[in-house]
């Protein structure tokens, strides 16, 4: 089943979302989460969120103006949906 | 019945059955962990036995220390060799998933689903919302409305906040500085014609930034914007972009610089350069004053259809310039494999929409109280100093200032795009601070000045009293601006609105520039404030993430598509008779 799971984020010809593979694979969406958290533990599957604060993003100048409190509390950031990738040596 | 199946049939209550190979050596792991009382005291030997072949390390690291405990592991290490050489994958995979199996076989047998279970209300929305052919069509429809709405009903707001700033409050700075013995002075015009007429003329936007952030607000809380950013990030890779693309490209709506630094979720080196690249034709919340002030001068029907239009335009760029660069430059065949996790659907919360609508808006004064204030005193210094003609400091026909001289000299490069004068030229040079100064320098190097009025002289109380009375009179306009989404006009009776000083000087200005092609002009002055360089943060944002090679391309880059795209506005609308 886990398997399944990375082979079908694998084989994707497009961007996927979790509701989707969880129909498709008849998998409960709460066991679903896990199973990527799962493979985001073993490196498979990349949290892009955590990668991108583990990058340590700042802004260049500190404040553009708006008292900026560093880009992951930047106010005008649109909130994105969370995204995981597969990781670059994964890729088939 | 072998050892396994008997160990595992003796087992109380539940558990999980891992296969005959992998519980073949949990129990052997059992015998060893039974030699040693003392460890067997301490956890239960099957749970030890299961966490030592997943390779828990906190579990190793405990047992290490324990006495008996490195034979334990011994085995342990034995027992992974050989379940590894069987399963030929980690051990831990395994273990895995026969648990998530056994999860997933239990909820199939307990829990009974009807079909109406099995789509929540977000699942039915969403089969229309992502939708292939639909998802598009909705997103479009869904900015549209954002821009209709930002702009068609902030309009008696801003008409509220430009009469309270021109009229009490510059009222109360000239009696403050009178009183001190200023009146007259060159203070007098550094306040007035410098700080209150550059910031005052970004602060009257703020009702437009207010809605926008609104409307971005419900779009971000209800879960919607993850679904346009799916179904964009979807159309991205079938043009052959990397998926994420659109990502840090959304972001780029409300700032450019924070969408710079997402695009660091691309792993791939080229892709995050080109992502890099496009994320500034995305139009940030800065060039909508911009947009605004042209569109009602020059496009007063249709002024949120011109700057939903402009936004489009911003996104189409990015995608055709993406297209061709990843075709030249940028060629590679890279994958971009990745899943989303779309958020259920929620009605926002007043307070939620509130948070976030203020935090930004706040923002967007903040800054004008910092980069456009510290802007504008610096260009009403070089506004002040007279180059040309028998004026002194600061009592000089602006033209023949130092300021009007120094951008004269660039103004014949966008004789081609329809607005050659000083004036226009030295909006988009200090643009290049940022996109909000652009309308504050507009607002000064007009030096418009306001019809004298003979109004008796007002108290300060009769003036807060003004204030009030024309607020709640806007409040009223605004809720009579809401049908005009949907096309009704419920203000036709009173004729249209009369256009400031401001936006009749910038309608003199580009008509006689432009040959009379007022109106062509004016797109191509709002394509050319879209497409070049966003500010200098950005410019800093850019050689930090991309180096100071690709930051000069970008900046290159940008001011030459800009003009090239400009120039075909101009002149194409005039070769086709547009305007």
């Amino acid at each position: 089943m886990l398997n399944q799971v990375l082979q079908e984020i694998r084989s994707t010809q497009s961007v996927l979302n979790l509701g989707d593979l969880s129909r498709k694979l008849g998998i409960e969406r709460s066991a679903l989460d896990g199973m990527i958290q799962f493979w985001v533990r073993k490196g498979h599957l990349i949290d892009d969120d955590a990668a991108e604060n583990q990058s340590g993003a700042v802004c260049p100048t500190g404040s553009c103006g708006a008292s900026c409190r560093g880009t992951s509390n930047c106010a005008f950031i649109t909130k994105m949906p969370k995204t995981y990738s597969i990781s670059p040596g994964d890729i088939e | 019945m072998t050892t396994h199946e008997l160990a595992y049939t003796q087992l109380e209550g539940f558990a999980i059955y891992y296969g005959r190979d992998a519980e073949e050596e949990i129990v052997r792991l059992q015998e060893a962990i039974s030699r040693h009382a003392h460890i067997e005291k301490q956890f239960p030997s099957r749970w030890l036995a299961i966490k030592l072949l997943e390779g828990d390390r906190d579990i190793e690291m405990h047992l290490k220390v324990l006495q008996g405990g490195a034979d334990v592991l011994a085995a342990a290490e034995k027992s992974v060799v050989h379940l590894e050489k069987i399963y030929g994958e980690d051990i831990d995979v395994v273990i895995a998933d026969h648990r998530y199996g056994w999860i997933n076989g239990l909820v199939r047998e307990v829990v009974k689903r009807t079909s109406h279970d099995r789509l929540t209300t977000s699942d039915k929305i969403d089969r229309v919302v992502t939708n292939r052919l639909l998802g598009i069509p909705i997103f479009l429809v869904g900015m549209w409305v954002v821009f209709k709405l930002t702009t068609d009903v902030s309009a008696p707001y801003l008409d509220w906040v430009g009469g309270v700033i021109g009229g009490p409050i510059t009222n109360w700075v000239v009696g403050i500085l009178d009183a001190l013995g200023l009146g007259g002075t060159w203070v007098e015009s550094l306040f007035v014609d410098g700080i209150i007429a550059g910031v005052g003329g970004v602060l009257v936007f703020v009702p437009v930034m207010m809605f926008l952030y609104l409307a971005l607000a419900v779009l971000e809380d209800s879960g919607y914007m993850a679904r346009a950013a799916f179904v964009m990030d979807r159309l991205m890779h079938a043009l052959g972009l990397h998926g994420k693309s659109f990502l840090p490209m959304l972001v780029g709506f409300g700032c450019t610089v924070p969408a710079l630094y997402a695009t660091r979720t691309l792993e791939n080196e080229k892709d995050r350069i080109l992502t890099g690249l496009l994320v500034p034709f995305m139009s940030c919340g800065a060039r909508l004053p911009v947009y605004v002030l042209f569109a009602a001068i020059f496009f007063p029907e249709n002024a949120g259809s011109v700057v939903f239009g402009l936004y489009m335009l911003g996104i189409l760029t990015a995608i055709i310039l993406g297209i061709i660069l990843k075709n030249t430059i940028f060629k590679g065949k890279e994958q971009s494999i990745f899943v989303m996790e779309l958020p259920p659907y929620r009605l926002p919360t007043l307070r939620g929409i509130w948070f976030h609508m203020w935090e930004r808006t706040s923002a967007f004064v903040r800054k004008a109280w910092t980069i456009i204030m510290a802007t504008s005193v610096i260009l009403w210094v070089f506004m002040a100093i007279p180059v040309k003609g028998s004026g002194s400091f600061a009592e000089i026909d602006v033209n023949d200032s130092a300021f009007a001289t120094a951008n004269e000299a660039i103004a014949p490069v966008l004789a081609p795009l329809g607005f050659d004068s000083w004036e226009a030229s030295s909006a988009l040079v200090t643009g290049f601070v940022a996109k909000e100064v652009v309308v504050s320098t507009m607002a000064q190097v007009y030096a418009v000045e306001e019809p004298e009025e003979e109004a008796e002289a007002t108290t300060f109380f009769e003036d807060v009293g003004e204030i009030i009375t024309s607020f709640i009179s806007a409040t009223g306009d605004t809720i009579k601006s809401l049908p005009l989404i949907a096309g009704i006009n419920l203000f036709e009776e009173e004729g249209e609105a009369e256009p400031t000083s401001l936006m009749q000087a910038v309608q003199n200005s580009f008509e006689a520039s432009s040959g009379g092609h007022g109106t062509l002009a004016s797109l191509a002055f709002m394509v050319f404030i879209l497409i070049y360089t966003p500010c200098m943060v950005a410019i800093a944002a850019e050689r930090q993430e991309l180096g100071a090679k690709w930051m000069w391309v970008s900046i290159i880059g940008q001011l030459a598509l800009a003009w090239l795209m400009a120039f075909v506005v101009f002149q194409g609308g005039i070769l086709l008779d547009l305007g």
